[in-house]
Formats: C-alpha cells, sequence, structure tokens
C-alpha cells in the first residue's frame, strides 16, 4: 500500500517542486523570463492561445488541426502506397533483393532534406508538406510491409498447403492476417515519422499548424508561446499514438498477447 | 492389408540436391490403418521424410505413393499436425478448423457442423470461440488434431505434435490420441524423439540414425491398448531401442 | 539466376538510377525542375570547391557526432539508473514522459532561444534527439532483464554496484545497442533539419542554399550526399554493435 503510494506521490512532488523552484527563480530575477518564462505565464498562456490564438485569431485547436489534416493526408496516401507495394516486393525474393539498397538508402535520407525538391515541384503550399510528410511515412511503411511478408510464420503457410489452400486463398487468408500485425505498428512508427516531419516542415515558410506556431513565436520573443506549443505538440502526438495502439490492440488482440507473453 | 503409403529409394540432398545427404535411400512400406511411428534425434532426417510424404518437400530421388498415387505436393487427404500447433492466431478454435473443411469444398454450414462434432471429439466442446492464445498448449494440439481430421484425410502425418508440451499433459494427450484414433481409423505417420511415447503410441516403431538418415532398427508392437509404462515387452523394448539410439555418435 | 541474385542489389541500383537519368534527359529536360543524377553530381563538382564541400561534410559530422555522444551517454547512464534504482525512476518519470513525446524538432526554437544560432544550439537538439530513444530502450532493457539471471548471480555471492555493472548492464547492452541505433538515425534527421532551418554550413545548409541560388541540381547532389553520410555511419554503428554485443546476442 505505501510502494503504491509512493508511486504517484514521488512522481508528482518531484514534478511540483520542480515548478516551483521555477517560479521562485524566475520572481526572484536569476532566470532571464524571455528564456525561462515561469510556470505561471505558461499557464495564462495556455488559456490566451486556447481562446485568443497567436496569431491574432488562429488558436491552437485550428493550428493543431492544420497539423493534423496535413499528417493525415500524407500518411494515408503513403500507406495506401506503401502496403500493396511492399506486400507485393516482400513476397518476391529477387524484388525484394534488388529493392533492399534502393529503400535503405532512401530510409538514409533525412526526409526534411528534400524541402527544396518539395518546393520547386509542388509549391511552398500544402503539396510540399504533404509530400515530405508521406515520404517520411511511405519508406517506413514499405519496409515494415516487405518485413511483414517476410516474417510470416512459415509454418503456418505450410500448415495451409496441407489443407488444399490454392496461392491465392493463402495469401488473403493466411500471409494478409499474420502480416496484420506488423503493417499496423508499422503505420504506427510512420504517423510518428509524419509528425516529426511536420514540425520541421512547418518551420518554414507559413504561419499555420503547430510548427509554425512555435517558430512565429520565437521571432517576437514570446518564449512563453513556443512552450506551450512544444507541450501541446507533444501532447497530440501522445494522444494519436495511444488511440492507434487502442484500434490496435482491438484488431489483432491474438498479438497483444503474444507480446504480453514474450515479456 | 493394402498398402496405404509406399517409399522407395526416397533421397534427400539439401542445397540444390547436390549437397550433404539428408536422407539416404529409404524404403517403407505402411499397411492401411497402421500407426508407424519414427523415432530419432534431432537431425536424423525423420521430419524431412514426413515432409517429402506430405508433399511440402520434394526428394531427391526415389519415389513416394500414397493410396498407389504418387505424392505430387500437399493437401489431398494427407493432414499433418506440426510441432506448435501451427494454428491460424487470428482465427477462433471453430474457424480455424472450418478453414480446412472450406478449403476441400465442403459448404460452409456443413464445415460448422464438422468443426462442432470434431471438437466435441477432441473433448473441446465450449471452447469453439476461443482463439489459439486463449487456449493451453495441450488445449491447441487438440484442435489441431481436430483441423488435420477436418480434411478427412486417409492419412494423418505428426511431427513431433507433443513435443512442447510437459510431461503429464504429453501423456494426455498421447491416450487422447488413441482414443480419436480408435474412433476415427486412419493411417498415422507419428514422428518424435520420446521412445515412451512411440512404444505407448505404435504398432510399428522406426528407429533412425542420421547423415544419412535411414532406418536402423524395426520393431513391431502387437500389445493390445492402452499399454501400461510396467509392460515387461515394453521395457525390454525401451532398452533396446535406448542402447541402438545410444550407439549412435 | 544464380548471377542474379548475386548482383540484384546492384542491378537494382543500376536500374533506378538509369530510369531517372532517363526520365530526366528525355521526359521534363528541365534540371532546373528534375535534374538528372549525372547533371547533379557534375552541376555539383563544376561549382564547389572540393574542400567546401568536404568542409560541409565535416561540420555536420561534427555535429552529429558531438549531439550523439552527448545524447548516447546521458541517455545509457540515466536510463541504467532509472531502471535499476527505484527513486531515480520515480523522479525522472514525470519529466520524461511529458518531454518524450515532443518530436526532437519542436525543440529548435526554443534552443535558438537558449543557446543561439551557433553549434551549442544544434548540438542540443541533436543531444535530445538521441537520448530519449537511449533512455528509452535502456529502461525497457534494465526491465525485461530475466528475473533468474540476477537471481543466479546473486546465489554468487554477487550484490550491489558489482551485480549491476557485471550483470544487469551487460543482459540490458542489446536493447541499449537497439536504442543507441534509433538515437543515431533520429539525431541525423534533426541534424538536417536544424541546418536547413538555421545554419550556415552543413549539408543540410548546402542543400537549402542551392534552392534559393536556384541550383536544384547541387540540392540533389547534397541529398545523395546526406543519405550516403548516414548510410555509412550507420553501418558503421551495426558493425561496432556486432563486433561487441553481436559476440553473444544475435540481432
Amino acid at each position: 500500500m505505501r510502494s503504491r503510494l509512493a508511486e504517484w506521490l514521488v512522481p508528482i512532488g518531484a514534478l511540483a517542486l520542480f515548478l516551483a523552484l521555477w517560479e521562485f527563480a524566475a520572481a526572484a530575477g536569476w532566470l532571464r523570463p524571455i528564456q525561462f518564462p515561469p510556470p505561471s505565464k505558461l499557464a495564462r498562456t495556455a488559456v490566451t492561445l486556447a481562446f485568443d490564438g497567436f496569431p491574432e485569431g488562429i488558436t491552437l485547436w485550428v493550428h493543431a488541426g492544420i497539423t493534423i489534416q496535413r499528417i493525415l493526408a500524407g500518411h494515408i496516401l503513403a500507406v495506401a502506397l506503401a502496403v500493396p507495394l511492399g506486400l507485393l516486393t516482400g513476397s518476391r525474393p529477387l524484388l525484394d533483393q534488388m529493392t533492399a539498397p534502393i529503400v535503405a538508402f532512401c530510409r538514409s535520407v533525412a526526409t526534411l532534406s528534400l524541402l527544396p525538391l518539395a518546393i520547386v515541384w509542388f509549391g511552398t503550399g500544402e503539396g510540399a508538406k504533404i509530400f515530405l510528410i508521406g515520404y517520411g511515412c511511405f519508406w517506413v511503411m514499405f519496409s515494415s510491409s516487405i518485413a511483414a511478408v517476410k516474417l510470416v510464420d512459415p509454418v503456418l503457410i505450410r500448415a495451409a498447403r496441407t489443407m488444399d489452400a490454392d496461392e491465392k486463398t493463402i495469401f488473403r487468408q493466411v500471409i494478409l492476417p499474420a502480416s496484420l500485425p506488423r503493417l499496423l505498428s508499422g503505420a504506427r512508427v510512420a504517423l510518428g515519422v509524419g509528425f516529426m516531419v511536420i514540425v520541421g516542415a512547418e518551420m518554414i515558410g507559413t504561419i499555420r499548424g503547430l510548427g509554425s506556431l512555435i517558430m512565429e513565436a520565437r521571432t517576437f520573443y514570446r518564449t512563453d508561446i513556443t512552450m506551450v506549443g512544444m507541450l501541446c505538440i507533444g501532447a497530440f502526438g501522445l494522444c494519436v499514438m495511444f488511440a492507434l495502439a487502442r484500434i490496435e490492440a482491438w484488431l489483432v488482440p491474438w498479438q497483444a498477447k503474444q507480446e504480453a507473453q514474450q515479456q | 492389408m493394402a498398402a496405404a503409403i509406399e517409399i522407395g529409394g526416397l533421397a534427400k540432398n539439401f542445397v540444390n540436391d547436390a549437397g550433404p545427404p539428408v536422407l539416404g535411400a529409404v524404403d517403407l512400406t505402411i499397411a492401411e490403418n497402421e500407426f508407424v511411428v519414427l523415432l530419432g534425434r534431432s537431425g536424423c532426417g525423420k521430419t524431412t521424410l514426413l515432409n517429402i510424404v506430405a508433399g511440402l518437400e520434394q526428394p531427391s530421388a526415389g519415389i513416394v505413393r500414397v493410396d498407389g498415387a504418387p505424392v505430387t505436393g500437399p493437401g489431398a487427404g494427407k493432414g499433418m499436425v506440426f510441432q506448435q500447433g501451427a494454428l491460424f492466431p487470428w482465427l477462433t478454435a471453430r474457424r480455424n478448423i472450418e478453414f480446412a473443411a472450406v478449403n476441400r469444398g465442403v459448404a460452409s454450414e456443413a464445415a460448422g457442423k464438422l468443426a462442432d462434432e470434431l471438437l466435441a471429439l477432441v473433448g473441446l466442446a465450449g471452447s469453439e470461440h476461443k482463439f489459439p492464445f486463449e487456449l493451453s498448449g495441450g488445449m491447441q494440439q487438440r484442435v489441431a488434431i481436430a483441423r488435420a481430421l477436418a480434411l478427412d484425410p486417409k492419412i494423418l502425418l505428426m511431427d513431433e505434435p507433443f513435443g512442447a508440451l510437459d510431461e503429464i499433459t504429453r501423456n494426455e494427450m498421447q491416450d487422447e490420441l488413441l482414443r480419436v484414433w480408435a474412433q476415427r481409423r486412419k493411417t498415422v505417420v507419428f514422428v518424435t524423439h520420446s521412445i515412451w511415447e512411440g512404444l505407448i503410441l505404435a504398432d510399428r516403431v522406426l528407429v533412425m540414425a542420421p547423415r544419412p538418415g535411414r532406418f536402423v532398427l524395426e520393431r513391431r508392437i502387437d500389445l493390445p491398448r492402452p499399454r501400461r509404462r510396467s509392460d515387461p515387452t515394453l521395457v525390454a523394448l525401451y532398452d533396446e531401442i535406448w542402447t541402438c539410439l545410444r550407439g549412435e555418435p | 539466376m544464380k548471377f542474379a541474385e548475386r548482383f540484384a542489389g546492384l542491378i537494382g541500383v543500376v536500374l533506378f538510377l538509369g530510369l531517372w537519368e532517363i526520365a530526366a534527359r528525355f521526359g521534363w529536360r528541365n534540371p532546373a525542375i528534375m535534374p538528372a543524377p549525372s547533371q547533379a553530381v557534375w552541376m555539383a563538382l563544376a561549382t564547389i570547391p572540393p574542400l567546401t564541400l568536404i568542409e560541409h561534410v565535416a561540420i555536420s559530422l561534427w555535429r552529429i557526432l558531438a549531439g550523439f555522444a552527448l545524447g548516447a551517454s546521458a541517455g545509457v547512464a540515466l536510463g541504467i539508473a532509472a531502471g535499476w534504482y527505484r527513486p531515480v525512476a520515480l523522479i525522472s518519470r514525470p519529466f520524461v514522459e511529458i518531454l518524450r513525446p515532443i518530436p526532437p524538432l519542436a525543440w529548435i526554437p526554443i534552443a535558438i532561444v537558449w543557446f543561439g544560432l551557433g553549434e551549442p544550439s544544434k548540438i542540443f537538439v541533436i543531444f535530445l534527439g538521441t537520448f530519449f530513444p537511449v533512455f528509452t530502450s535502456a529502461t525497457r532493457g534494465m526491465a525485461s532483464i530475466h528475473p533468474s539471471i540476477l537471481r543466479a548471480a546473486r546465489t554468487m555471492d554477487v550484490d550491489g554496484v558489482r551485480l549491476l555493472a557485471k550483470v544487469a548492464v551487460p543482459a540490458a547492452m542489446p536493447d541499449i545497442a537497439t536504442g543507441l541505433r534509433i538515437g543515431f538515425g533520429l539525431g541525423f534527421g534533426v541534424l538536417v533539419a536544424a541546418e536547413l532551418i538555421a545554419a550556415g554550413r552543413g549539408m543540410g545548409h548546402l542543400v537549402m542554399e542551392a534552392r534559393q541560388l536556384g541550383q536544384l541540381g547541387i540540392s540533389v547532389f547534397g541529398i545523395f550526399l546526406i543519405g550516403l553520410v548516414n548510410l555509412v555511419a550507420d553501418q558503421q554503428l551495426a558493425a561496432a554493435i556486432r563486433r561487441t554485443v553481436g559476440r553473444w546476442h544475435r540481432f
């Protein structure tokens, strides 16, 4: 009982102590408010952002909505392309060997370095951002899909063969469901990549979206807004990831159990 | 008795049929409804032999006939039970069995009835809607046996089906298998590395030795079932087989 | 067939580059929109003095190595401490849980506020990009040590710091190694982004500057360079891991 209590009290206490010290240090003038605005200021800023917004009229929710729209557009496009291509590549060993170095290379290219190309091809609007997110998500999803097919337990395929299943049935009723867990976790990782890319992409040439919010705030010396914006990005990301994990557990209940047993 | 399985001059080399021999030239004839156990260490080629009979692997030389017809591929009346069950984790027990039935052309309604019947046969009535991960290892193997039976096979190939179970469950499963076999007579080829398992189950035990895989001892066991491990005939056989296996490098 | 299997990767790359070359030269016919690979390389080598090119690569490498070294050592040390000493875990938890979900790139503005536009701000962001994945894998590695290994060590009278250093840390090494690779990959992505957004030198800057000058070929060359450097660095890291942890753990 005592340890259960400590499990909650110690972390909360540590956080409270940290915030209190920060507040005190700011009030005493030891911290420059432009670098470390006190927690009380951050709280007020959060309220302002939620209702009035920054820049004028664009509230936090609008920024978040735009960012999420961009991520989803790029992510869905990438998944829709990568899954069929990856399943095909993963089930053809020669094709897999031929594309392996290209995949490794394209994954190594930091997505944001494609920004100049994206701007030339799609302009500075939505197209470029969706392209960048799509690129980042695509290679993650593509290699997850390849791995998903290759890692299907061969004994399941052999079992299906002994049951007179033809190739089409094996693909649709064995390989596809067997690779579903890895496809889903790949989609989750890809979404994380999308989150990372969008923040960078929004820092260049736009005033809407969470990434631009924190960058714009910096140029106006509103560190408080930058900090609140960062925390919001984290919180939104966490919510989306949590929701996806729940969907995954619901779609592939057997996998969650398997992972639990392995640990 | 008619021959259910005829194996003639069967050989298998790994790596493009030119590598080291896994299976020497092996001859074996199995009668209809006979329960044959292949016994040997890991790597003696017993699983390879079973896979070739199942049509999952191609031999480098020789021929396998099931019911007089050469084996060209898997399926077609050859049921198989794998060591880890190889149940489809995304299907319930019942749907796993239906999968087998539907693939051989049974209408889905009849397949459902068949699945229920087989689940009852293996003592799993009431667990139809459980997923494999909700079943114990022994129960999973019961489903795997039921699934193989749903093919209505003439022969049943079993690759160390109880190898991953603890001994108590394993002994229970052996009794279960004999009970099911008594009701649904099949030709069974059963691979194991447990000497006692072979002695309890088999009409005939074939001991294999590796490099290349071949038969080194063959013993017919005509004792009635269920058998007791204290039976002096079995004890003597155990010693003989153990001596034979231990002699192998 | 044998030949095809052996050189499949090479054939794939040649095919890919060849198709791109043909498409760019005979399809688009406009190097300002879609430069062919050969045009990109030729343009870059003709325009940028070799020394400048080496300088761009070197400065990027220095940043990533500095940030990675700091982030990795802090992540490993704190992760192990949090995985072993309960108070450390409890105290660090709220901070980690709040800060971890923030993508490393989101730290760029605040890094500029705290450290200015110079090197420290970039190294700080790379540090963060590396720290969290390494920290997470280190704590996970510590948490998933099989209890019987620790019990076995205890029966041999190994205890305290010795148990941590000689048994727990080696047992957690495979997870830590995986975290290092993830951390490096993330750190590299952060590096390029940071150089794109605010830098006067480095490979990311090279790519961005070329666009502003309308020399898309140089951008493409820079992108090749980034992918290549990352690939080689990652493979070196993987090889180092194989030589050490890989001797007793299959990845």
